[in-house]
This record gives C-alpha cells, structure tokens and sequence, in this order.
C-alpha cells in the first residue's frame, strides 16, 4: 500500500519534534552548565535541607546539571556531586512571545506557578515565603544576614584556635 | 520505505512521550500536593530545621534593620570562633545552616539568639566581658536558646494550629490562598519571636535552663563555667536597675546568680585561662 504523501510529512515532523524537545527540554537538561549566584550554597546528599550538606558551592561557581528534580537539581562541581536547590540560580529566562513548544503542549508555566504555590502547602516556610516577606518588609536588612552567613571559621583554623587556648577538641 | 516511515513516526511519538513524563517528572503539581498534606498531617514536631532557619533569618533581618554590623573584622573571626568552640559543645552541635555569630555596633549591652542559629551580640556586651572565658559564657548561654528552641516555642500555639490548617485542608482543596496564608503567619511567627528575643524576654524556666545548659557546655568545651556568674555580676554591676535591653530580656536575679553559683563551682576549673585572656585582651582591648 502506498504511504500518502501528507501521511511522511507528518511522520517526519512527529520525529523532528520529538528531537527538538528532547534538545530544547522544559527546564536545565543534562550537561548543562549553570552558575551559582547566591553565596555559600550547600550541597546536599539528597534533594531535601534536612540532610548534612555535602559540601559547600561557591558564588559565581559553574555547576554541571546531572539531572533535576522539582525544585532540586544533582550536580557536579569540581568532581563532587550533590544537590542544589534552585534558588541557587537565577529565575529561568521567560521567552519574549511568551510561548513555548513544551508550555504549549503540557501547560508549563501555568504548571509551575501551581507548583510554587503547592510547595508552600507542603513545606511550610520556605524560600518563597521569605521572598513575599521580603517584598512586604524591605526595612529588614536581609544583605546584613547574607553577610552573617559568610562569618564561618575553617576547620583547620578553629582546631588550631581551640588547641592555642587548651580548649578540648 | 514504508517501513522507515513508520520507525521515524514511532521514533518521534516515543521522544515526545518521554519528554511529555520528564516534564511531568519535573513539575509534578498533583503529587507534591498529596505529599505535601500527607506530611503535614502526619508530621509530629511543629516545624521542621530548614523553617526554622528562614524565620531565624528574618528575625536577624529585623534585628539588623536596627543595628548595623560591626566592621571589625578581627573581632568577628575572634566571636566566632569562641562561638564555635562552644556550639560543637552544646547539646545542638548543628543546625540547619551552621552556627554564625556576629557584632552589633552599639554600646548597648545585650545579644540576641536566632532561631536556627545566627547569635548576634553587641559591642557593649563584648566589651562588658573582662576574659575570653566571660564571652564564651555569654555565647554558651545564647546557644543554648538556640539549642533549647526558646525563640521558636514563642510562637503562639493558635498560629501554629492556623499554619496546620494552611498546610493541610486548605492546600488539599485549593491552591490559591495557601501562599498569602502562610505569608502573614510566618509575619506573625516572626513578630512573636521577635517580641520574646528582643522586647519582653524568655520566660524563667527557660532561662535557668539555657544557664544551666551553659555551665554543662562550658565545661565540655574546657572554659571556667563560673565565668558565667561572673559576668552576670558585672552586668548587674554596670546597669543596676536598668529595666531595657538584656536585663529585661535576660533578668540576672538574686536566685538565678545563687543558683549559677552553686552549679558552676561543682565543676572541674579550667586550664590555660592566662593564654585566652592574653588573646582577648589582644583582641577586644
């Protein structure tokens, strides 16, 4: 039986589309390189705060994406591999038609703010609700606390403080 | 031909499905909702590290909106350093983020512990203390608020049962409202903590036991545990009868000094206090 023309065009543009959208993706696809604009990122052993940071992920450092998980993304820095929340990264680009193939055919970006507001529902207090708390109260000096948080003595330097004052180790 | 047609549209229907369920993967909305009330619901302790760190960070915000930071940074290191020789002591050696201690510039005397661990004290408070074993003590005290969750239990217990419902019923039949409800009741969360750190004080039983969690982890660490009575003394000494600040939010009363007293003279006396007077002196002056 002969194959309609009308029939290849679209089994061609089916499989071109599919390429494209595995290229393209919704979101940072494996491989990709991603910098890191907040300072003093943990690293996490799991996609989750509760766990011990694994490590700790400079700002301006360029971390390879392995995979991403909701909010989470795995990835490599300089041979260590944990996760990152993505507040560690800047708000993924809108395109300018505001359009897009993904968001087209799976609703993307009407899913992510439900996403947003969902992950409120499950975790409480979170990065979001701090960024709305910030956005209401701009008098709380939150640059102030990000400067406390860089205040951390390295390992070797306190061992060798708490040895120089007969303190136990 | 015809059969590389039909490899090439099974080829492409195959990507786009599996680019259909990793975006899926990626933004699983109805899911995350179902874990996220599951969790709520079933969840025994009334907030969790990671929630604990962002109310503390924006109490410090509150905190730091009214006194700016010391730019001394050789005394900072210093402060944090003491700090964390007496954190890893403590019976909370980690939070969520880490212990981080930081001086405010005003000769007020106080210090403020932040839920999840960011303990700010004053320059006044610094140099209030004559030894290193002096500012340990404070310190030590501060973590045990932090240890104890003293500035976290403040939180009203009727916000708390709001925040269930937020999380729970609310988030389970809608999605809209959850955002705003949980904003202001992390602004309430926020005030309550920051009324009982800064403005009206810890409760009395919470007191004694930050000292006496003090004491214990002084000790552990290798400083004089009486140097905590001893610098209670000296801020008695320094504003008798002065009703703001740390002696409203701290009250070193008769009975606290008496008790500190008779814990921290059981304890074994410390070595090598010379050498971290020495580097304090250096250091504060």
């Amino acid at each position: 039986m002969r194959i309609p023309i009308c029939c290849k065009k679209a089994a061609g543009l089916l499989a071109v589309l599919g390429l494209a959208l595995v290229l393209l993706g919704p979101g940072p696809g494996r491989g990709e390189t991603l910098e890191v604009i907040q300072p003093n990122q943990s690293l996490y052993p799991d996609p989750d705060f509760a766990g011990a940071p694994v490590g700790v992920v400079p700002q301006g450092a360029r971390v390879q994406v392995v995979r991403q998980a909701g909010d989470w993304y795995k990835v490599d820095y300089q041979g260590m591999q944990g996760w990152l929340h993505r507040q560690a990264f800047p708000a993924p680009k809108q395109s300018g038609s505001g359009l897009s193939l993904p968001g087209l055919l799976f609703g993307a970006p009407a899913k992510e703010t439900t996403s947003d507001e969902v992950a409120l529902a499950g975790k409480g207090f979170t990065p979001e609700v701090e960024s709305g708390y910030r956005q209401k109260h701009p008098e709380a000096n939150f640059a102030a606390v990000e400067k406390v948080e860089t205040f951390k003595v390295k390992p070797a330097k306190l061992d060798a403080f708490i040895k120089e004052g007969g303190l136990n180790p | 031909m015809k059969h590389r047609m039909k490899w090439l549209a099974l080829l492409g229907a195959a990507l786009v499905l599996a680019q259909g369920c990793v975006a899926a993967a990626v933004l699983p909305a109805a899911s995350i909702a179902a874990t996220g009330v599951s969790k709520a619901t079933q969840a025994s302790r009334p907030i969790n590290d990671s929630e604990e760190y962002y109310v503390g960070r924006a109490v410090a915000a509150r905190i730091l909106s009214k006194y700016p930071l010391y730019g001394n940074v050789e005394l900072t290191t210093y402060v944090n350093e003491v700090g964390e020789a007496v954190a890893r002591k403590s019976s909370r050696p980690q939070t969520f983020r880490g212990y981080r201690f930081a001086v405010l510039d005003t000769q007020e005397i106080n210090a403020f512990a932040c839920p999840g661990g960011t303990i700010l004290i004053t320059r006044g408070m610094v140099e209030t203390c004559a030894s290193e074993d002096q500012l340990a003590a404070v310190l030590a005290h501060e973590v045990a608020h932090v240890a104890n969750k003293d500035g976290i239990n403040s939180i009203s217990k009727a916000r708390w049962t709001e925040v269930w419902t937020a999380m729970g019923a609310e988030a389970a039949r809608q999605y809209g409202g959850v955002a705003g409800n949980l904003l202001t009741l992390f602004e309430g969360s926020i005030d309550d903590v920051f009324k009982t750190i800064a403005v009206n004080g810890y409760s009395r039983t919470a007191e004694e036991k930050a000292d006496q969690d003090a004491v214990t982890t002084l000790s552990r660490a290798g400083y004089d545990p009486g140097a905590l009575p001893q610098v209670l003394n000296k801020m008695m000494a320094k504003e008798k009868g002065a009703s703001s600040g740390i002696f409203k939010t701290h009250p070193a009363t008769g009975d606290r000094l008496a008790k500190l007293k008779a814990e921290a003279g059981e304890a074994s006396p410390a070595k090598d206090e010379k050498v971290r007077t020495n580097r304090f002196k250096a250091i504060v002056g």
